[in-house]
């Protein structure tokens, strides 16, 4: 680690130095958020005028690694300065872990925190909620884009069948969910409708016996 | 851990449950009383945080009883004298034995403070009952105490730790350079978090240093409106060097392997758990602390149906959302354990 002031674009941006323009435009948003004025993260920490310098610097780091021919100028002249700090030190490591990226912090990516997930079976409200967060998706976001009532897609996720409209509706709505959040609409739907069937036909069972 | 019997007891108990009892689905944990298996020194781990009422005893109680349902040998220690409940959180109502019986010298061996759960393999030494004119442990107890803790026969401790970081909670997070820090997506937990991590940041440099003089300065440092102008720890780190070089080089050897890890409970939204991320970015570029971000729990009225009940979540209600978040923490847990071994 190094104070703020002496890192580079890559470290400033919390990515290696192999990282995908996706990984980039990823670690950008994050940081974004992350050094906004009205951050959780930097409450009780950032002092005036510091969200300004720090947002500068990552436009800066953003701007030039997410332009090729910029990144490929700005990497050349990164390895020329570790073979010279190398040489000057006469440690001809430092060039190499400078190369492979070896002193870089994680990407900054959500999927770190989820390499023991391996869920399989159904797709009830519950999963689908848990895969929808795991993305850092809002409810909102899927309502903007399926133009779902939002109070819906809670139903979904929360499983509240009687509130949810008629079958053929829930199961578009489950489908633009599935969707926006990246999962296979037709497995999914499948899956989510075989459940809202089943405990539909219980509750008219329970409610037949009960007359 | 370093014993090759603590290799021992971990890896045999991991080959018993094959690595894959912890699924991310908790209805299927496996395990079995193998207390005999478990050999030698445990793995510690505190859960502090600096708040209270972020959740600490929550996670640990459920993160103790998930590892001990996974066949690990499991010992849940309550390191809060003034706020013990980890006993309630765990379904023991009335213990008989407390960590207040070796605060006040009426118990030397830790061994004999432990009571049985009604959960198996999950042992548990219980703080009730403190002596309310001294309830904190002298500096040489503190040292007894954790000394006591290393040679607990089990896989795993988990310590529960009180609010704020006064010198126990402080001594009793360092028994690991990765201890968990819990937060709450909330102003008033972030704020503290900071403070506890930075406490606990600086405490340790200063016992690493040996010289005096760099130890008095790492002192002056921890004051955040010192007059000598130190305000991060790389301000710090160039005057230690300016001092004494190989401190220097002890003082970035240790400030590296300090690693806390973070888990931040009762998340509702994606911005809440994209926090965990902007923490540790916050943590890496301010304090230069390199945080890992081991997982949230989410909000979930399980929880609270668990807590009034006094039972821990994993066993009221295993298939909740809740449980399954800890599950997979659990997990990881066990993954970095075993790869901390294989080094």
């Amino acid at each position: 680690m190094k104070p703020f002031s002496e890192q580079d674009h890559y470290e400033a941006l919390e990515i290696h130095r192999g990282a995908t323009a996706e990984e980039i435009e990823r670690a950008y948003r994050m940081a974004l958020s992350t050094y906004a004025e009205d951050s959780l993260a930097g409450y009780s920490v950032f002092g005036e005028g510091d969200v300004a310098a720090m947002r500068e610097r990552i436009e800066l780091a953003y701007r030039t690694l997410s332009n090729d021919a910029a990144r490929q100028a700005y990497d050349a002249e990164l390895s020329n300065e570790r073979a010279v700090a190398a040489a000057l030190a006469d440690a001809p490591e430092l060039a190499e872990s400078g190369a492979r990226g070896g002193a870089s912090p994680d990407p900054a990516g959500l999927d770190a925190l989820d390499e023991f997930d391996e869920e399989s079976g159904e797709f009830d409200g519950p999963r689908l909620r848990r895969v929808r967060l795991r993305q850092g998706i809002e409810l909102d976001e899927i309502a903007r884009v399926t133009k779902v009532n939002p109070t819906y897609l809670c139903f979904l996720e929360e499983e509240r069948f009687g509130e949810l409209p008629a079958a053929v509706y829930v199961r578009g709505f489950v489908m633009g969910y599935a969707s926006c959040i990246g999962l296979d609409a037709h497995q999914v739907a499948g899956s989510y409708m075989k459940r809202y069937e089943e405990k539909r036909g219980s509750r008219k069972r329970s409610l037949f016996s009960r007359h | 851990m370093s014993s090759t019997t603590a290799i021992g007891g971990v890896r045999a108990s991991a080959e018993r449950m094959g690595g894959r009892s912890l699924s991310a689905d908790s209805g299927q944990l496996g395990g079995g009383p193998d207390r005999a298996e478990s050999q030698g020194r445990a793995r510690l781990i505190p859960f502090g945080g600096g708040k209270g009422g972020v959740g600490k005893t929550f996670i640990a109680a459920n993160l103790a009883a998930t590892l001990a349902r996974a066949g690990y040998q499991v010992v849940a220690v309550d390191g809060d004298l003034e706020g013990a409940n980890l006993h309630t959180a765990i379904g023991v109502r009335r213990p008989r034995r407390s960590v207040a019986d070796f605060v006040s010298q009426r118990e030397e061996d830790l061994q004999k403070l432990m009571e049985d759960t009604a959960i198996q393999n999950l042992r548990l030494i219980p703080a009730t009952r403190p002596n309310l004119a001294h309830a904190q442990p002298s500096h040489a107890q503190r040292i007894q105490f954790i000394r006591a803790l290393r040679q607990i026969d089990a896989d795993f401790v988990l310590l529960d730790l009180g609010a704020g970081t006064d010198v126990t909670v402080m001594d009793y997070f360092m028994v690991c350079e990765n201890g968990v820090v819990v937060v709450a997506p909330e102003p008033t937990s972030i704020e503290n978090a900071y403070s506890f991590m930075r406490a606990a940041f600086y405490r340790r440099l200063r016992l690493s240093m040996v010289s005096h003089d760099v130890r008095k300065l790492v002192g002056i440092a921890m004051d955040e409106r010192n007059e000598r102008g130190i305000r991060t720890p790389y301000d710090l780190l160039r005057e230690v060097e300016s001092l004494d070089s190989a401190e220097g080089a002890r003082f970035v050897r240790s400030m590296r392997a300090f690693r806390p890890r973070l888990i931040v409970n009762g998340v509702r939204s994606a911005a809440d758990i994209k926090l965990g991320f902007s923490i540790r970015s916050v943590c890496r570029k301010y304090f230069a602390i390199d945080v890992e971000y081991l997982g949230y729990v989410n909000h979930d009225e399980a929880a609270r149906a668990s807590v009034r009940a006094c039972r821990p979540l994993v066993d009221t209600h295993p298939r909740s959302n809740a449980a399954i978040y800890l599950t997979r923490i659990a997990r990881k847990i066990v993954a970095q354990d075993q790869t901390e071994e294989a080094r």
